[in-house]
């Protein structure tokens, strides 16, 4: 059987790609992940998390990040093993300071359509780290912490 | 080929009641058809929407984005959105963005449309 691009780790269990700024470029590379993460017995509940917080990132550097320019490109790094799950994303735009971002749920905040995805991130991932200038940001999913919102249902993805 | 609706509308007496049709409402494709569908059901001003939520698994904050752009036309024009039969999971993101605060979250549809109807009739 031919090895599927999804098998090319390195010998530290990281996959590399380079994705150009698509949005619709993340899908598979969002399949390719969430399999990884089936193939270890990961549960519903994980992947839920995982998936939202990986789209999330994925859509704040293209969007916000590279501004949708399509001269610019993604590079984008995971690696599954059977305690976690790690994620880094890194945009080619001029950064920003996460902690700057408004806080979307006060009041005056409430109905701006945007501003939600760090937040998420945060919610459904242990760690999420940005770089100093804010163009990468590297995220941790444990398997032995719980997801928000689910009850132990113990089902896998 | 014309591509289904995500959002499959129907008058109840008065009131819109409008079902997603789609398990995720993640990336792109799937954002702008959903935010298509839902700005159709702002061309009636003053319209009163119950958005069922039955089946959809996954939402971002794209999805998150285009509800509010709905709720703003709808409550400009005198309108309201409502949410009904909201996924536990999904429920949970609207509680860690307080957007549980903005829209009006009813447990089930039948529930909704009793009290819309309820409210009609009062002020009429």
């Amino acid at each position: 059987m031919a090895q599927s691009p999804a098998d090319t780790r390195d010998s530290a269990g990281w996959t590399e790609e380079v994705l150009p700024t698509r949005l619709t470029a993340i899908r598979e590379s969002e399949r390719k992940v969430l399999a990884r993460l089936a193939a270890l017995g990961y549960g519903e509940d994980h992947c839920f998390a995982v998936r939202l917080a990986f789209e999330e990132a994925l859509i704040n550097a293209m969007k916000h990040g590279n501004r949708m320019d399509p001269s610019r490109q993604v590079r984008l790094a995971y690696r599954v093993s059977p305690e976690r799950v790690e994620i880094y994303v890194a945009d080619e735009g001029a950064g920003f300071r996460p902690d700057c971002v408004p806080d979307p749920t006060v009041d005056e905040n409430l109905q701006r359509p945007c501003g939600r995805g760090v937040m998420l991130m945060r919610s459904y991932m242990d760690e999420v780290n940005y770089s100093a200038n804010g163009t990468e940001v590297r995220m941790v999913k444990y398997r032995a912490n719980p997801v928000r919102g689910f009850p132990k249902s113990g089902r896998r993805c | 080929m014309m591509k289904d609706n995500i959002i499959h509308a129907m008058d109840r007496d008065g009131v819109t009641v409008a079902r997603i049709r789609a398990e995720a409402i993640l990336n792109e494709d799937q954002v702008q058809a959903f935010g298509q569908a839902l700005l159709a059901l702002a061309d009636v001003p003053g319209r009163r929407v119950i958005l069922n939520f039955l089946g959809v698994h996954h939402l971002s904050s794209l999805a998150l984005g285009e509800l509010i752009r709905l709720h703003k036309r709808l409550a400009e024009s005198g309108g309201e959105l409502c949410l009904a039969d909201i996924d536990p999971r999904i429920w949970e993101i609207f509680a860690i963005t307080r957007l549980d605060r903005l829209f009006r979250i009813f447990d089930r549809e039948e529930e909704a449309v009793a009290v819309l109807l309820g409210e009609g009739r009062a002020e009429t």
